[in-house]
């Protein structure tokens, strides 16, 4: 297919930007700034009182902490600065205190840990910067979807591969190179998000229209379908053979969502709910691995010495977390079995309470609310779709884990974004972080025709901006675009 | 394009809703349901919370720690340990998850689990520092006890089932307080269940009943060692007594019985006035002296001496001494002769008996017995001080004094039953006794105080189970260790 669209906008980008432009270029980096220092402030102050908390004294290395955070918040704003200068403001500082606060916990929990955790914040930061600076343009992602979405379903084939994929938890999720291992289902959920928005942005009117008259019955045109339900099919499919039913519960979200948000056809969600309770009942059947958790979450109390020992501990301590929380770097959280990973939001709830948890659940709320601000003043389809998805995924994840340890849920080998403890996801997640400050940064920065400093108007957006560049789009040789 | 911003905007309200659901069972959670989480008999947290805190360190009189908490790398971050072993192990008790407390880890339990620091305004950034934490500064619990003293008198049971018990009559500080068969309070207080069940189970199913000090928590026949009491009463109630001359014989028949015979030990003959039956403790002659002094007499002192009554020795189980009531005598006088010697149903705790010794050595009055000397704070502060107080008056001045004479007899006059004692340089009062357990063998004692004139120590010796033999053992098997005990105490207390 043509891939000539990202030349059209850049074109349309005027040569020397006036001064209007570079003060609308620094005002949100400016804002950032001042959230950076808060949160610089926020999350070195929570080290010095775990420490407290902890072992009655100040960390003796809190002054290296305060300096590397310094670094770590300086080089990432400094990055923004530079590559997505006219991105919202509050992407990055959300990011970093959810990081800074799960880096806090896991280092009093297991101070191995913390310095691993230490050190993907690094990696997950330069993955950051690195997909920001490889793909300067949201549009980018969509070139090479095909390429994505084959990447991804290697990185979900990777674990079943003899000698490097790993059993953890009767789950194979895990791939080990040398001292490192990689949970690549992680990034797979990147990739085929991108892959899902861009086949739906291309398609979404056909799907939303093609039907086939069966009998007395419209239905959808499965020729439309097909390249999506190969994708979701082939991935649930390499899931139900890892045993890994999280993921695979998110992806199936992932895709029916994005579908319902693509075409407002409620049949969708009506046909991925029905295809849900069959996968459950199915996996229900087969997978042991699932009767467990199932178990487990229906009568904790009669497998308290077995599979329910871990919930009923998490709830012990969510419990006596109270409605304040003993206090950064009290209580016993080492007792809930995987305190740091699957259960972090136990262990937090015990040391900061019903209050602290729900700022917690509101940090992951203005995040997805961020994203879904970029998505709906996204111009193209595209970028709204990965953006909504992306968003999306990132709080139903966060949902995923603390419902399953609420028990609203069966508990799944989901980890808590930014906070838990795990390089894959604390990777990942900087990753999509970035594709969705990308995201914002285009919509920010996109010019529009007569609007030499390519501010629009909230009136403006709607009637005028949109049709044009379509007719750019058009013009460009773009295939498949949608009436915008 | 404006019906894809209306279902992200429905998608993201969604999502809002799926928290709200976690949002809502969190309240059930951590607050409406969270008390009876926390009472659930499942949740160990408390426990854990309890366990993993420091606990202030336990330390001798002569500065030998004997509890303290060291860090472990468990989820208890503690790890309680007891130095000494089963030397202290009577007296620290222990601080187990499985069993408890006990001993002075019970008894001292907020001394040592909280420090009495008050919390005041935050003055400076240390301060601060302490607000913001749950680490407690400790303070520690500093008793009477002497390590060496201790050592001391399990070395001279040698392995021997019994219990040494060391007093200052002055104060009522207890300075060596020993009992055979001890216990070792480390694996109780192990963080390994197995270790502590083991380890349990092991000390109920041992005959000696060690988790029952001897010294404190169990009772024996006093024997002749209740001729104090015996004695004393008759200078308090029925001093011509004192002066009478009682007929040499080898046995009291007693009344109301059918002509049982009360037989002097190994049949010797034996009489005259109270100092020469108290000498060589001639049963015949205070089975005498106890039918004419009567049982209401006999209870009453032994009442004033500190029997059937709780003594306040600051440990959790302290046994009482036994003295039967004067009811019991009735029609019953055999039984009244006999208990006049130690014998029928009286029955006394090795600590009774060092008290007792300490009544006649502090001129009648018996101090509260008593194992804290002070509580310092973390920085070594006195935070806060024992001071001696007096718990009975057991007799008048002047009685003490005869029964001091009486008492330096035993061990001076080359008749007397505790020759074994004598230190030269050094005037030790003290009584011997030898009780029949009603098996084959015998339990020997020996009280005493030194020196004499000055009493800086007064002590009870018990060796238990020892096999009968023609002589008085209370003088030749406890006294030597009486001697021992009193003899490195004055050393180490002179100038």
């Amino acid at each position: 297919m043509s891939v000539s669209a990202p030349s059209a906008p850049v074109a349309l980008r005027p040569a020397a930007a006036s001064p209007a432009r570079s003060e609308r270029r620094l005002a949100p980096r400016r804002a950032e700034l001042g959230m950076l220092v808060l949160v610089y402030v926020l999350v070195t102050g929570l080290y010095v009182v775990a420490g407290l908390g902890a072992s009655g004294k100040v960390p003796k290395d809190a002054p290296v902490f305060a300096l590397a955070t310094a670094i770590l918040l300086a080089s990432g704003h400094i990055a923004l600065r530079r590559l997505a200068p006219y991105a919202s403001a509050v992407f990055l500082p959300l990011a970093a205190l959810l990081n800074g606060i799960g880096y806090v916990f896991i280092s009093h929990l297991d101070s191995a840990e913390g310095s691993n955790q230490a050190l993907w914040t690094v990696v997950g930061l330069a993955c950051l910067i690195v997909t920001l600076a490889l793909f300067p343009r949201a549009i980018d992602f969509e070139r090479y979807r095909y390429l994505i979405a084959l990447a991804g379903i290697a990185l979900l084939l990777l674990p079943l591969v003899p000698h490097i994929g790993e059993d953890i938890n009767g789950a194979r999720l895990w791939v080990r190179a040398g001292p490192f291992s990689l949970q690549p289902e992680e990034f797979a959920k990147i990739a085929l998000a991108i892959f899902f928005a861009s086949v739906l942005a291309e398609r979404a009117d056909l799907l939303a229209a093609g039907t086939r008259r069966i009998g007395r019955w419209l239905v959808l045109e499965p020729r439309y379908l097909a390249p999506l339900a190969a994708a979701w099919g082939l991935s649930l499919l390499i899931l139900l053979a890892e045993n890994n039913l999280g993921a695979s519960f998110l992806f199936f979200m992932l895709l029916v969502s994005m579908l319902w948000i693509a075409t407002g056809r409620l049949a969708y969600l009506g046909l991925g709910a029905g295809l849900f309770a069959g996968a459950a009942v199915f996996a229900l059947d087969v997978v042991h691995h699932a009767q467990t958790r199932v178990q487990a979450w229906l009568h904790p109390w009669a497998h308290f010495a077995t599979s329910g020992y871990q919930i009923i501990e998490g709830w012990f301590g969510l419990a006596g977390g109270g409605m304040w929380g003993l206090g950064p770097g009290q209580g016993n959280a080492r007792v809930i079995p995987e305190a740091s990973t699957d259960f972090m939001f136990a262990s937090i709830g015990e040391q900061i309470g019903l209050v602290g948890l729900s700022a917690l659940l509101a940090i992951y709320l203005l995040l997805m609310g961020s994203g879904l601000r970029a998505a709906v003043r996204s111009e193209r389809s595209f970028g709204k779709l990965l953006a909504t998805g992306l968003s999306l995924l990132l709080v139903v994840q966060v949902f995923v884990v603390s419902g399953g340890i609420t028990r609203v849920i069966p508990v799944t080998g989901i980890v808590l974004p930014f906070v838990s403890y795990g390089g894959s996801s604390l990777v990942s997640n900087y990753a999509l972080l970035a594709i969705l400050i990308r995201i914002s940064n285009d919509n920010a920065s996109l010019p529009h025709p007569g609007d030499d400093d390519g501010r629009v108007s909230r009136a403006s957006s709607s009637q005028q901006s949109g049709r044009p560049l379509a007719v750019a789009r058009e013009e460009a040789g773009t295939t498949g675009s949608l009436p915008l | 394009m404006n019906s894809i911003n209306r279902r992200v905007r429905w998608a993201g309200l969604g999502a809002c809703l799926l928290v709200l659901v976690v949002f809502a069972q969190l309240n059930y959670i951590q607050v409406f349901h969270a008390s009876a989480l926390e009472n659930n008999p499942l949740n160990m947290r408390h426990i854990i919370q309890q366990y993993s805190k420091p606990r202030g360190a336990i330390i001798s009189a002569d500065g030998v720690t004997l509890a303290e908490s060291v860090p472990s790398n468990d989820q208890y971050k503690y790890q309680r340990v007891y130095p000494k072993g089963a030397l202290f192990g009577q007296i620290t008790g222990y601080y187990s998850l499985t069993y408890g407390t006990d001993g002075l880890e019970r008894q001292y339990n907020s001394v040592l689990s909280e420090a009495t620091t008050k919390v005041s305004f935050p003055g400076s950034l240390h301060q601060l520092e302490k607000l913001l934490t749950t680490e407690p500064s400790l303070d520690d619990l500093h008793i009477t006890v002497l390590s060496s003293l201790q050592s001391l008198a399990r070395q001279q049971l040698a392995g021997r089932d019994g219990a040494v018990v060391a007093l200052e009559p002055k104060t009522g500080a207890v300075l060596a307080m020993y009992s055979n068969p001890s216990y070792n309070p480390n694996p109780l207080a192990s963080h390994n269940p197995a270790v502590e069940q083991a380890a349990w189970h092991k000390l109920q199913d041992n005959p000696g009943r060690p988790l029952a000090a001897a010294a404190y928590r169990q009772r024996f026949f006093p024997g002749s060692t209740f001729k104090v009491v015996t004695a004393s009463a008759v200078y308090d109630h029925k001093p011509a007594l004192a002066k009478k001359d009682f007929p040499v014989s080898t046995g009291l028949v007693l009344p109301d019985t059918a002509g049982q015979v009360l037989h002097n030990y190994a049949g010797e003959a034996c009489g005259g006035q109270i100092l020469e039956l108290f000498t060589v403790s001639c049963d015949s002659g205070f089975g005498q002296i106890g039918l004419e002094l009567g049982g209401k007499n006999l209870a009453e002192e032994a009442k004033a001496f500190g029997w059937d009554r709780p003594i306040p020795l600051d440990l959790p189980g302290v046994a009482e001494s036994y003295f039967p009531p004067p009811s019991s005598f009735y029609r019953n006088a055999g039984a009244l002769a006999k208990s006049a010697i130690g014998q029928e149903s009286v029955q006394a705790v090795p600590l009774t008996l060092a008290l007792d010794a300490a009544a006649i050595a502090d001129k009648g009055v018996i101090m509260t017995p008593h194992l804290l000397s002070t509580v310092t704070g973390s920085q070594g502060q006195v935070v806060e001080k024992y001071k001696p107080k007096p718990w009975l008056r057991a007799t008048s001045p002047a009685t003490a004094a005869k029964l001091t004479t009486l008492m330096l007899s035993v061990v001076n006059s080359p008749n007397g039953t505790g020759v074994a004692a004598q230190i030269p340089g050094v005037e030790v009062a003290g009584k011997t006794g030898t009780a029949q357990t009603g098996g084959p063998n015998i339990e020997t004692w020996f009280v005493a105080f030194a020196p004499a004139q000055d009493p800086k120590i007064a002590v009870c010796v018990l060796v238990e189970n020892q096999p009968p033999a023609t002589e008085y053992q209370g003088g030749t098997i406890a006294a030597p260790i009486a001697k021992a005990v009193i003899e490195s105490y004055l050393q180490r207390t002179a100038p």
